[in-house]
């Protein structure tokens, strides 16, 4: 990693993309694979990608330069606050780390045990 | 006269091996009076959790799968293969095959050079070891010799291994202890559901072949369930062949020990099997397989490895694409179609490993990416879309982290009778893929049983 940056892709299915419908996020949202889904990128700088890779040793960047296999935990708590601040950017991502790391890295370690099937 | 018909190679080495004794008598005989040895796997140091078993090796050195390796290296064979990637008879090999044991077992055993030793799985016999050399190593010199450096090896290797690359931890785990020499199966493996209906192997996959009347076959390279991507570089790659399109394609997964957030083993051959079943590809045209063995993400070195394995199941042709049998960004993303293209002098290989002196007789199909454009409005191939601003790559982390959240990966990338496949695994182990948990039933059942068998005085 030097000075580079990284991106993040929050996918929204039909029930996430109803609560995002009608407010700056709707914009963000750009369709992929023939628009069978939206997904909202947000840009990290090198510093987050390597705290995130940090906290979270499973998470790995892909091909794409996307940072991926982060915990379902993490995922939703970023959903959840790019709803509450009506953002999606690399404040978004960090406040995730600053005010909700205990609670995701607890859930997370619970998820690599079980996680019920669809 | 040249012809352009492409017939199916020989085995690597020019003969299969076949150290499978079928006959209970000889057998029983063959292991009467050996000390035991049961087979443990190699831990990974920091978390405990099984990263190899060595019986893996075993079954594909017996079956054939690695000729014409027949046995464990000695360390002169070690050497060989570190510096020249050859075993001592001359014959192209990229991976120190090391059968190690512990301090304490080799105490135990009290063997020497010329003994024999029985080896135990789970309790019951699998097979004997003819010790031609009891060598030490260090365990962290022959990770790093195996894999290279940036310094030594700055064609392929962009960083160094370390610990989170699972081969080199393999490697870097291992006891420092080795028994070198034959290993010969006296107790056939019985495969368990679903992996019963995957084994092929080299004898049986050729006579399939035959069967089937495939000339001309493309191995396909997988530990991962498949999605439209693959299923694009399968049907496209399979258009090489010789004066008409190849006749089949072999997808034969690597079995075994996996990173933790792969797709379990039996999503992989299933999900596979799934594109035949469900005729994406028909099932005239195309058939899975599996080779048992401990993936050391090798990426050109292991593409040597999947060459050896797949020249002796029968294939002609072998396709291989970025990142092949890469983990993370050790090497170079195209280091194995390099290594097949050029070769890779620092690894002892001045020439592609097809086109050297007691090299190998399949055919490399070196192949680019494939990625969805909107555009193109079809799933394209990277030489041929132009539009570098609509494609949207492929990415198995980003198709597992959809499956994750709980979303179904729409069928232009994934197919849906591929996803149920993952759901069935998902609600049989709790977990769409590997976990700790996973990891550790698996090394307590196994792919296999062995039948009981008395051994006189062992």
């Amino acid at each position: 990693m030097s000075g580079r940056t990284y991106k993040i892709g929050v996918v929204l299915d039909a029930r996430r993309y109803e609560r995002v419908r009608g407010t700056p996020l709707e914009q963000r949202a750009v369709p992929i694979f023939g628009g069978a889904l939206k997904m909202v990128e947000i840009e990290v700088s090198e510093e987050t990608a390597r705290r995130l890779l940090q906290e979270f040793p499973r998470s790995r960047i892909d091909a794409r330069g996307f940072i991926e296999e982060l915990p379902v935990a993490f995922k939703r708590r970023l959903f959840e606050l790019m709803v509450e601040l009506g953002k999606a950017d690399e404040g978004a991502v960090r406040a995730v780390l600053e005010r909700h790391l205990g609670e995701v890295k607890e859930q997370a370690a619970k998820e690599e045990e079980y996680i019920p099937p669809p | 006269m040249p012809t352009t018909i492409i017939k199916r190679p020989p085995p690597h080495g020019g003969v299969l091996v076949n150290r499978v004794e079928r006959n209970a008598y000889r057998a029983q005989r063959m292991a009467a009076g050996a000390p035991r040895l049961e087979l443990r796997p190699t831990l990974d140091r920091r978390t405990g959790l099984p990263i190899r078993n060595v019986y893996r090796e075993i079954v594909s050195i017996a079956y054939g799968f690695f000729s014409p390796l027949d046995g464990f290296m000695t360390r002169n064979e070690v050497e060989r293969v570190l510096a020249e990637r050859r075993l001592l008879s001359e014959w192209v090999f990229p991976f120190p095959i090391i059968f190690d044991v512990s301090e304490e077992d080799l105490q135990r055993l009290g063997v020497r050079e010329g003994d024999r030793i029985l080896l135990t799985l789970r309790g019951r016999p699998l097979a004997v070891l003819d010790i031609e050399e009891i060598w030490r190593f260090d365990p962290i010199d022959i990770a790093t010799r195996t894999f290279g450096t940036p310094e030594k090896n700055p064609e392929v290797v962009r960083v160094p291994f370390d610990h989170k690359h699972p081969g080199y931890n393999i490697y870097a785990s291992m006891t420092g202890i080795a028994l070198a020499g034959k290993v010969t199966i006296i107790n056939e493996p019985r495969f368990r559901e679903p992996y019963d209906r995957f084994w092929y192997p080299p004898e049986a996959s050729r006579r399939e072949f035959e069967r089937r009347g495939w000339r001309t076959v493309i191995a396909h390279q997988t530990r991962n369930v498949p999605h439209l991507g693959h299923e694009m570089l399968m049907k496209s790659a399979a258009f090489a062949g010789d004066i008409e399109p190849c006749h089949g394609i072999l997808v034969n997964a690597i079995i075994g020990a996996k990173r933790l957030g792969d797709f379990t083993d039996e999503a992989i051959l299933e999900g596979h099997e799934a594109i035949n079943l469900y005729g994406y590809i028909s099932p005239k045209r195309h058939m899975v397989n599996f080779t048992l063995w401990d993936m050391r993400y090798g990426n050109p070195l292991e593409s040597l490895l999947h060459g050896i394995v797949r020249q002796n199941l029968g294939c002609t042709h072998h396709m291989f694409g970025r990142d092949h049998a890469a983990v993370g960004d050790y090497y170079d993303p195209y280091a194995t179609q390099i290594l097949w293209s050029r070769g890779i002098p620092s690894y002892g290989l001045n020439e592609p490993p097809h086109e050297t002196d007691y090299g190998l007789r399949i055919r490399p199909v070196n192949m680019g990416e494939f990625w969805y454009c909107p555009k193109c409005g079809e799933i394209a191939y990277s030489a041929n879309c132009a539009h570098e601003k609509e494609r949207q790559r492929f990415s198995g982390s980003f198709i597992r982290g959809l499956i994750i959240e709980g979303i179904e990966p729409p069928p232009i990338i994934f197919r849906p009778e591929v996803y149920q496949i993952i759901v069935k695994w998902w609600r049989a182990f709790g977990y769409p893929y590997v976990n700790s948990r996973y990891l550790k039933t698996k090394e307590e059942q196994g792919e296999f049983e062995l039948g009981p068998m008395e051994v006189p005085g062992a």
